[in-house]
């Protein structure tokens, strides 16, 4: 009968995986929750545009990436202005530290933002959320050759930055 | 490398066919450099999972849970008006109690009357729509194509009714013995009947209603009297 309850029960469920994509790709905890907040009030909003037996958590994401793009870019520039450089080159130079997981959530964060978005989009949702090749194709419209070749350089760069500790 | 990184990598992630896979498998074997990059890899991708793992096997804060809110729509309106109603969670929230009120209908028998006619430079309801704007009762639903959601009063003291069919949703106030539109929205592309309605009502409905709506929707016995009142 009224399938708008089961919408919001099948997007509740997909919440702990998009706040992982989400700090992956803001670079910091509050921004990510931020991100998913109005990745939510999105999907609610559109939910008419989704259409049922197609997978839900590849039209979140891409709702949730697509957000973040829009947000990024007004973002950009209050960081450039703010953030001194230097910061970011400390990620996780300390091999002595502990590898407790939320530090290293920090670090990886850290080294995440580093990436440029066009590249940390495709490390996060391959490597870390599990999505193959092809899914991410369909999901950023991208052709295969673009979608691989930018995970072989974010997947570099990430390891020259943190490979050794 | 000896084979191209885009190959080494897709075959890392598991993305070669079975052939290509074996011949990559044996390169990598023969090739220390390759082992190394091979495991070093690997280990990135582990640590740079498990540590945003720990994000998704935390609690969710409450606040970001999406929900069905109760049906308020007056305490959303008057919320509002005091100027604490800005968030589009909240317009979201209020879009979809609404459809709570609105199922899914059959499709329109071909061949039916158009649902909408001109009168005096004044778009009525008419067949189908008309019929159900008179008949239907949101809170016991039958079977018509047309579903009727909220029933209110206007600032004029007119009720209006809101409604979905299956291409589209809209508002009609009474006009003496006719349903006036105030809005008609058709369902976006590609998306008819039951799919559409459960996605709640369309966010240019739900802001005409609000902006419409005097006071309180009618409850079940207020929208039933008014029937039995012929929507005086």
């Amino acid at each position: 009968m009224d399938r708008s309850n089961s919408f919001e029960e099948q997007l509740g469920a997909l919440l702990p995986r998009l706040r992982r994509f989400a700090h992956a790709l803001s670079g910091d905890a509050a921004d990510a929750d931020d991100l998913t907040q109005g990745t939510v009030e999105r999907a609610l909003r559109s939910s008419a545009q989704w259409q049922p037996g197609t997978r839900l958590d590849s039209w979140t994401y891409r709702i949730m990436r697509n957000l973040w793009i829009d947000t990024a870019r007004a973002r950009s520039r209050k960081v450039k202005m703010e953030a001194p450089p230097e910061e970011a080159e400390g990620v996780g130079e300390d091999p002595r530290a502990s590898m407790d997981a939320a530090l290293d959530l920090k670090r990886m964060m850290a080294a995440m933002e580093r990436l440029p978005d066009e590249q940390r989009e495709v490390v996060a949702l391959i490597l870390i959320e599990g999505f193959g090749y092809r899914e991410v194709c369909e999901m950023l419209d991208l052709p295969m050759g673009t979608v691989s070749s930018r995970l072989v350089r974010g997947r570099t760069r990430l390891l020259a930055m943190v490979g050794e500790q | 490398m000896t084979i191209e990184d885009e190959k080494f990598f897709a075959w890392l992630d598991g993305e070669l066919p079975p052939d290509e896979a074996a011949q990559v498998q044996a390169e990598v074997a023969k090739s220390p450099e390759l082992t190394r990059a091979t495991e070093q890899h690997r280990a990135l991708q582990a640590r740079l999972k498990g540590a945003f793992d720990t994000v998704a096997e935390s609690p969710v804060p409450e606040g970001l849970r999406p929900r069905a809110k109760v049906i308020d729509f007056a305490a959303a309106k008057r919320a509002r008006a005091r100027g604490h109603w800005e968030s589009p969670a909240q317009w979201a929230a209020m879009a979809a109690t609404l459809a709570l009120g609105i199922f899914a209908g059959t499709m329109m028998s071909p061949g039916s009357r158009g649902p909408v006619e001109v009168h005096g430079g004044k778009l009525y309801a008419a067949a189908a729509l008309n019929h159900a704007l008179d008949t239907e009762l949101a809170s016991a639903p039958g079977n018509a194509p047309v579903r009727v959601g909220l029933t209110f009063r206007d600032s004029s003291g007119a009720l209006c009714r809101t409604f979905t069919d299956p291409q589209s949703s809209g508002v009609a106030c009474r006009d003496g013995l006719r349903w006036q539109l105030r809005g008609l929205f058709a369902a976006p592309e590609g998306q008819g009947g039951a799919y559409r309605m459960a996605g709640g009502m369309d966010p240019n409905l739900a802001a005409l209603v609000d902006s419409t709506m005097s006071g309180d929707p009618l409850n079940a016995a207020q929208e039933k009297a008014a029937r039995a009142r012929g929507w005086k």
